[in-house]
């Protein structure tokens, strides 16, 4: 899809060049995160792609084709650019902010209006509530999904986004990530994303680019990253809590229990205690007839006296989790609602399986274990040293 | 109450000097806003230009109007004319035009533009419909002082042969004539009250809603008095 060759950009007058050597290849329909400390190139190379700024040196195609031989405006507006200060145009309504590009391309105004009304739908904002409205009148949050919508006007197949979510507070911030997230399952779009927060690396990228000094030190996917890294300046800019990120990359879809023995509301007690003894559990999950979560009751509260409805000793879970949640947000739920045990819904909101401390703790420790293999001659030295 | 029978006395005369003194306005300010609103476009992404430009205007400025009327006046080919008249309101205006438009042009957020940059609008574009209209309320602050200041500066025009309520100032003054002086007085406020509302009211009808809450204070406070 984009594909960078030798790419080099120089100013006059500074020495060193702000990129140097730069090739990589960017797959259709992935987000490719660049990161690294600031002056490392990475917003200079996103804006080598959409030519705002003219690299010195190697080629960059897209599609095949050349983007330097391309018209810049005409390339520009099939690219969607998103930046941390977004640039709304604040004359305009949000309306007219998002029909920028389509306006460009000559589109009439009955088809703008159904896609501006489809996209704030699709970033979240009611368009007959915002579609009015002045920049002015949002919240930095709101500002950032028009910002979004915008880019996303004519539906290009690329995005650059130049650390779009940096503005915001981090509760919106963490919003703004699952979001984005979400809608590119849907929209499959090719994402250059530069961050320097590899926190947000990790939980954004399919592919990882991180960079230093103007030159591209790895690039891999996040598990390799953390894994993998390869040298000394990834692995002190990836950070000593590795194990903990690697919660970030995991979804608890792919931890949870999904064989899950479940008890009906129409079951009767005797149904509800064979139940648990056949499958030596201490609680049991109660769901509906449609399967949607209901909560759950606790083995030790059944001992009730007979005439007594059972249906009174159902709990409620404090919380769910979407399929698509992390370990960390998963751990995060635990640990502020003090549970070890989650259940994640789907879409629809049915029972998807069930998320435990314990297998948790088994991830962590697992990562744990190498880490601390690895660490140990380390720690001797330092020990020694200390005493 | 003499006052008011001079006026009745001589309300021809007051009407058509009226009408002569806005219609010179009127021709004044068409001119400078074609003008300096085109150079400040022009020097907006050149400072060394800009503060040469800018520089000429401070100097116009702190030439005293009789003197600047008294110099057109030798020029050959203008003389005692309306033009004129018109040329020193125009140089008159140069400074707070030309200064508001370039500095409300290099004062929006770069974001803005680089945002309108990153999805492919024209430069053109940009200029007419970003930048111009984010920065319509600054430039109509200098508009404003500037059609302000020529009320005040067309009076003098009289002395160049302009028959307009300036007449009524230099002739009171000569003869002591203090209902005239008033008169003339109080209509020149009047004109320049008049305008300056006008002004506000094409601002609230031209501005953009999402910029206008906030706009008019930096116009009118912070850009009047940056001195460049």
């Amino acid at each position: 899809m984009i594909h960078l060759e030798n790419v080099e950009k120089k100013y006059t007058q500074m020495e060193r060049p702000a990129v140097k050597d730069l090739s990589m290849e960017i797959k259709e329909g992935e987000i490719c995160v660049f990161v690294g400390p600031s002056g490392c190139g990475k917003t200079t190379t996103l804006k080598m792609i959409n030519l705002l700024i003219r690299p010195t040196g190697g080629k960059i195609y897209i599609n095949g084709r050349d983007v330097q031989k391309q018209n810049p405006d005409r390339l520009r507006q099939n690219i969607g650019y998103v930046i941390q200060q977004i640039g709304l145009f604040p004359h305009m309504t949000v309306y007219n902010n998002i029909a920028t590009v389509p306006r460009l391309l000559g589109w009439n105004e009955k088809r703008i209006k159904g896609r501006t009304d489809e996209l704030l739908e699709l970033v979240g904002l009611d368009p007959d509530e915002n579609r009015h409205k002045y920049p002015n009148a949002l919240s930095g949050g709101q500002k950032q999904r028009v910002g979004v919508a915008r880019a996303m006007a004519a539906d290009p197949p690329i995005m650059l986004m130049d650390e779009p979510f940096g503005a915001v507070d981090p509760i919106v911030r963490a919003q703004l990530q699952n979001e984005l997230l979400n809608l590119q399952r849907k929209i499959k779009k090719t994402i250059c994303f530069v961050t320097h927060d590899i926190d947000e690396a990790i939980k954004m990228g399919d592919k990882i680019a991180i960079m230093n000094d103007g030159r591209l030190v790895q690039y891999d996917t996040p598990e390799n990253i953390l894994f993998a890294p390869a040298n000394p300046f990834v692995e002190e800019f990836v950070g000593f809590d590795r194990a903990l990120k690697v919660l970030n990359l995991l979804e608890v879809g792919t931890v949870m229990k999904t064989n899950i023995v479940t008890a009906n509301p129409a079951d009767s007690i005797e149904d509800i205690e064979n139940k648990l003894k056949k499958y030596k559990n201490n609680y049991i999950a109660v769901t509906d007839d449609k399967h949607r979560i209901y909560g759950y009751v606790n083995k030790q509260e059944l001992n009730i006296p007979k005439d007594e409805e059972w249906h009174k000793r159902i709990r409620k879970f404090s919380t769910t989790l979407p399929l698509h949640a992390t370990l960390k947000d998963a751990l995060s739920e635990m640990l502020q609602y003090d549970i070890a045990v989650i259940p994640v819904v789907n879409e629809n909101n049915e029972l998807a399986g069930i998320v435990s401390m314990k297998a948790l703790r088994s991830y962590i420790g697992e990562a744990y274990e190498d880490e601390e293999n690895a660490e140990l001659p380390d720690i001797k030295v330092s020990r020694r040293r200390g005493a | 109450m003499d006052v008011i029978q001079y006026f009745i006395k001589q309300s021809d005369r007051i009407f058509t000097y009226t009408l002569n003194h806005a219609s010179l306005i009127m021709i004044g300010i068409l001119c400078s806003l074609v003008l300096w609103i085109s150079v400040g476009i022009a020097v907006r992404n050149n400072s060394k230009s800009a503060n040469a430009v800018l520089g000429v205007g401070s100097f116009i400025m702190s030439v005293p109007s009789i003197s600047l009327y008294g110099i057109l006046m030798v020029i050959p080919g203008l003389g005692l004319s309306r033009t004129s008249a018109v040329i020193g309101l125009v140089l008159y205006s140069m400074l707070p035009i030309v200064r508001n438009v370039y500095m409300a042009l290099n004062g929006i957020d770069p974001s803005i533009i680089e945002a309108a940059r990153g999805m492919g609008m024209k430069k053109r574009d940009i200029l007419w419909k970003v930048q111009l209209p984010i920065a319509l309320p600054i430039i109509f602050a200098g508009v404003r002082v500037a059609l302000v200041m020529m009320v005040g500066t067309a009076t003098l025009a009289v002395y160049i042969g302009e028959q307009n309520l300036g007449r009524l100032l230099t002739h009171g003054i000569e003869r002591t004539h203090s209902e005239m002086i008033i008169t003339g007085a109080v209509m020149v406020s009047a004109i320049a009250v008049l305008v300056d509302y006008l002004m506000g009211y094409l601002q609230r009808k031209l501005v953009s809603p999402g910029i206008r809450s906030g706009a008019d204070k930096s116009a009118s406070g912070k850009v009047r008095y940056n001195g460049i």
